[in-house]
Formats: structure tokens, sequence, C-alpha cells
């Protein structure tokens, strides 16, 4: 298995992007360990959403590179990343609206195994067990029949971690996983997510405002600051930083 | 589906095949023609219902399949039942050629280049006198005798229909078809599961195209001849109104919406021929804003009724 404990399971050197003008991303170095919990926090405009879809093959970038497990994928499209172990949600949920929950991740499930080109056989009775096992430790067990656009905002932001973890991914971007949420949902997805990371070794990298949630979950945080990196550390160490406090957190004692 | 749905289909497959013995020729044409009709719609519903891919164009590959039979028959000199299953192919070459440029786009961009495309497969066969005869068509394209009467063509017809039926429901409920919704509902998180979705797109644009060509050579044996206007642009329309008005959300809706064009098209046009156009816009108006589920949105309404909460 490749993202052996101790190695790096995301590089990137440099990373650059503009828009017109305006430097979103401006040589971002990151190396985020296998096994990480990384958050990356900044202020609104930071670059942090330009960064996850700069990783993640959406946007195209400008200058730099992108190492998956040490190996250069810079320029590779979404389905070959995703093929090669990096799995992501996005800041406004993505999910299959008119398909059932339950079709949201089979489908998940029939993609990953390269079944997506049968024409032969009947979908529906493929991949069952999975996709309730995975429902279930999502909490959408009892949803997953319903179509899933009718589906709570909580629970659809549920759904789409579900679709994420079904291609089984190594490395798992979510951005702004709790966006939208009550602050009590929040602490439920991100434990979730922690939880899975624990048992499955999976690494996670996250963008989240939520402060309080930061620090219950992160391992180590780095702080985007105008498209470039300001900080990076363990959390205590992060907040003690007299720069991240002027920049962001703003306060020096921030509430928890 | 719904659960009665095998017992509708039995019910309608025992009431087409009596159909011969009760109904005077003149109506079995009618029922081919619907038949024709509901295969090229329901080809046509695997990119819009299911793809969320609007073709503009699809004539092009109707009339590919239609020519490419006649020109089979009559260049190439291969008996009617070696030439049916060839042209659909010369169609899907077609649907991969066009298709390649095409699927790199979507929406209004997407609709507009399969037009054009269409249009210039219209200017080849009409201005390519030498092989397609132009404005005059080719003529005598007609079936072995054996199924020459319209009661056999009419069994023949629905039996190879029935056969690409079945074929375009099992892609549908395949892993493929799974992906190709996928694709619809959001091709950003469908490339993060793994689905290449241009590629995918281009896949169900050949398929598409190939069971259109099966209707079109279907309606070249039919017809007895082939004209630069079935490649013309109202014959695009025509899958695009069926589908319409029978429901792009069901995978019977483009044959009921067959149904319906049809025989609305004969009860209206055989009173005032000259204002079927009208009255067709007025059905499209109706059914769109009364029905936008269509004629199967009457009797399925729950499914695809359901919307977001909020």
């Amino acid at each position: 298995m490749a993202g052996a404990p101790g190695g790096v399971i995301l590089r990137t050197a440099g990373l650059r992007k503009h828009f017109g003008g305006v430097q979103a991303v401006g040589g971002v170095d990151l190396s985020v360990p296998a096994g990480d919990v990384r958050a990356i926090i900044g202020p609104n405009g930071a670059g942090k959403t330009t960064l996850f879809n700069l990783i993640t093959g959406d946007l195209a970038h400008d200058g730099g590179a992108i190492y998956l497990d040490d190996q250069d994928v810079s320029g590779l499209p979404p389905h070959q990343l995703c093929r090669r172990g990096m799995g992501r949600t996005f800041q406004i949920t993505s999910i299959f609206r008119r398909l059932t929950a339950f079709e949201n991740v089979q489908t998940a499930f029939l993609t990953h195994h390269r079944r997506h080109y049968n024409v032969l056989r009947r979908a529906r009775s493929l991949y069952r067990e999975q996709t309730s096992g995975l429902l279930e430790r999502v909490g959408l067990g009892e949803q997953a029949a319903k179509p899933s656009g009718i589906l709570a905002h909580g629970d659809q932001r549920r759904l789409e971690l579900a679709i994420a973890l079904a291609s089984s991914p190594r490395l798992l971007l979510l951005d702004e996983p709790t966006a939208g949420m009550a602050p009590r949902e929040r602490h439920e997805i991100m434990a979730l997510v922690a939880g899975i990371a624990r048992e499955t070794g999976l690494t996670v990298v996250f963008t989240e405002h939520d402060m309080d949630v930061v620090f219950a979950v992160a391992r180590r945080i780095t702080v985007l600051h105008q498209g470039a990196v300001l900080a990076e550390g363990a959390p205590a160490d992060v907040r003690a930083n007299a720069d991240v406090q002027r920049v962001y957190l703003g306060n020096p004692e921030p509430t928890r | 589906m719904t659960a009665s749905a095998p017992r509708v289909i039995a019910i309608a497959v025992a009431v087409l095949a009596i159909a011969p013995l009760v109904l005077p020729p003149f109506f079995l044409q009618l029922l081919t023609e619907i038949a024709i009709v509901g295969l090229f719609a329901t080809a046509f519903n695997l990119l819009m219902g299911y793809g969320g891919m609007v073709s503009f164009g699809h004539a092009a590959y109707f009339a590919l399949g239609a020519y490419a039979a006649a020109l089979l028959v009559k260049k190439a000199g291969l008996p009617m039942l070696l030439a049916l299953p060839v042209a659909p192919l010369v169609a899907a070459a077609g649907a991969l050629v066009f298709g390649f440029f095409i699927v790199r786009l979507t929406h209004t961009y997407f609709a507009m280049l399969s037009l054009a495309f269409a249009q210039i497969v219209f200017t080849v066969i009409f201005k390519w006198k030498g092989l397609t005869g132009g404005d005059d068509g080719l003529l005598d394209v007609w079936p072995p005798p054996l199924l020459k009467s319209p009661a056999a063509y009419y069994y023949f017809t629905l039996a190879v229909v029935g056969l690409c039926l079945l074929a375009l429901h099992a892609i549908i409920d395949s892993p493929f078809g799974y992906a190709l919704r996928a694709a619809r509902e959001s091709p950003r998180r469908a490339r993060f599961i793994g689905v290449d979705v241009r590629r995918h797109q281009l896949l169900a644009f050949v398929l598409s195209g190939l069971f259109s060509g099966v209707a079109g050579a279907l309606f070249a044996f039919y017809n007895g001849s082939v004209f630069p206007d079935f490649a013309y642009f109202p014959k695009s329309f025509e899958p695009l109104v069926v589908a319409l008005l029978g429901g792009v959300h069901s995978f019977y809706g483009p044959l009921a919406g067959a149904l319906g064009f049809k025989v609305l098209e004969w009860l209206i046009s055989r009173q005032w021929p000259i204002y079927w156009p009208l009255f067709l816009g007025g059905i499209v108006v109706l059914v769109i804003i009364v029905l936008p589920g269509g004629f199967v949105g009457l009797v399925s309404g729950g499914r695809w009724r359901a919307r977001p909460a909020a």
C-alpha cells in the first residue's frame, strides 16, 4: 500500500494560480504525511477553495507541481486522480439529486470497481451490501430509498461524504464539510470523519470556518493568508502564533 | 417503473399482435410509423432524459441510417436483411465523429453544434446528386416480397423495434446507465467517483445515434424511398417534441408520445392539413405548462414529481 506510515501522501511545491490580476494562490508548499488530519484555515479569500480545486484537478494551475505518493500528478483530470486514491467533497453540496441516496452510493461503488462501461448487467443488484453498510456508517440507513434531492441539508452532506468514501480514497479532501449545518451537527459529522480516519488510516485534509470544530478534530493546521502559507503546526502552536492571531483568529485567546 | 408495467406491456404486445387481424392496412401503416418514431424518440431520450444532453440534430443519424440502408441495397446490391444491421453502424460512426466535438460543449452550445452537424449532413445529401440523388432522393428501396405487405412489414418492424427497446432498457438499467445519470445530475461529482464524463457522454451519443440509425433504416424500407428532408431540421425536432409530449423522465414516455403524436397528426391533418403545425404548437405548449411529466406523468405521477423541499 502506498501512503505507508511516515510517507508523505500529498505535497505541493510552489503551487500558483491567478485569476486575471488577482493572485489567488501564490506559491504554496504543502506537505501532508499519510494518516494526518489536516485543517486548512484562513480568512475568506485566503485561497482555501482555490487551493483545493488545484489539488483535485478541478482548476488548472499556473505554476508549481502537485505530488500524490511522490508521483507528479499535476494536470491530471479529476477522474484519474480519483482512481489514484484521491477523494473529495465540494463546498456546494454535489450529489446526484434525482437518484435515491442508495443509488448515489451504489453508483460510486460501481464506478470504483470499474463496472461503469458494462451495459449487460443490471446495476440494481450490484454492491448492495457495501452500499447499505456505508449508508449505515454515515447515519443514513433510514433514508436510503429517498430521492437524495429531498433529504435535509445535513443528510445531503453526509451522503456526499458516503459517495466520496465509496471510492476507497487514501486521501480525502473536504471543502467546508459542515457549511450550513447547526453547531451540534458540525461536531457530529466531523467526529464521524475523524473516527473513519482513525479506523482506516485515511488521510483527511479539510477547510473549516468553525474554530471549535477545527481545534477539536485537526492534528495539524495550515493557515493560509492572501494565497500563501502563514503558519503551520499543531493546534496549540497555531493558536499561540501571533501572526495568526493578528490576521485571523482576531482574539488573543480564542474561545473554545 | 410502476408495479403494473409488466402487465401493461403484456396487454400492449397482445393487442399489437392481433391488430393485423382486425385493422385495415392503413392503420397497420400508422402503427408501423408509430413504432419507428417511438424507437427514434427513445434513442433520442437516452441522451435527453438519461444523459441530460439535448440534441437539435438527431435527424443526422436517422438520415445516415436511412441513406446507408438505401445505398447498400441499391448501389452495393446487398439484400435488405443484411443492409438493415449494417446501416445503423454508419449512423453510429457519424455519431462518433460528430459527437467527439459536440460533447465538448454543454447546453445551448451542445444543441447548436448538433444542429450544425445535421445541417452539414443535409447539405451533403442534397448536393451530392451522383451518390444520393440529391433532391430526387433514392427510389425503389423496397423490402423483399415476403415482407412487402403492410401486415408483414408491420410484424417485422415490431420485432426489430421490440429488440432495440429491450437493448435500450438494459443499457439504462446497467452500470453504464447509472453512471450516465450521475453525469447528468452532477458532472463534477461524477468525475470524482471516477467517471470520465466526456467519454461516457460520447458513448451514450454513439449508442443513441446507432438506434436512431435503426429507426432510419426501418423507415427507408417502409417508405420505399429516402429523401434529403430526412436530415432536415424539422426531422430533428420530431423526437424532441415526441419525447416531451410523452415524458422524458420515463422509459415509456417517448413511446406514449409517439402514439399520441402520430394519432393526433392523423386526426387533425385529415381535417385541416395545413393547420397541423398550429395544433402541434398548441399541444406542445399545453403539455409543457400543464403536464411537465408528459402523458406518462398523468399515470405514474409519484416518482419524478419529487422535488427538493427547500
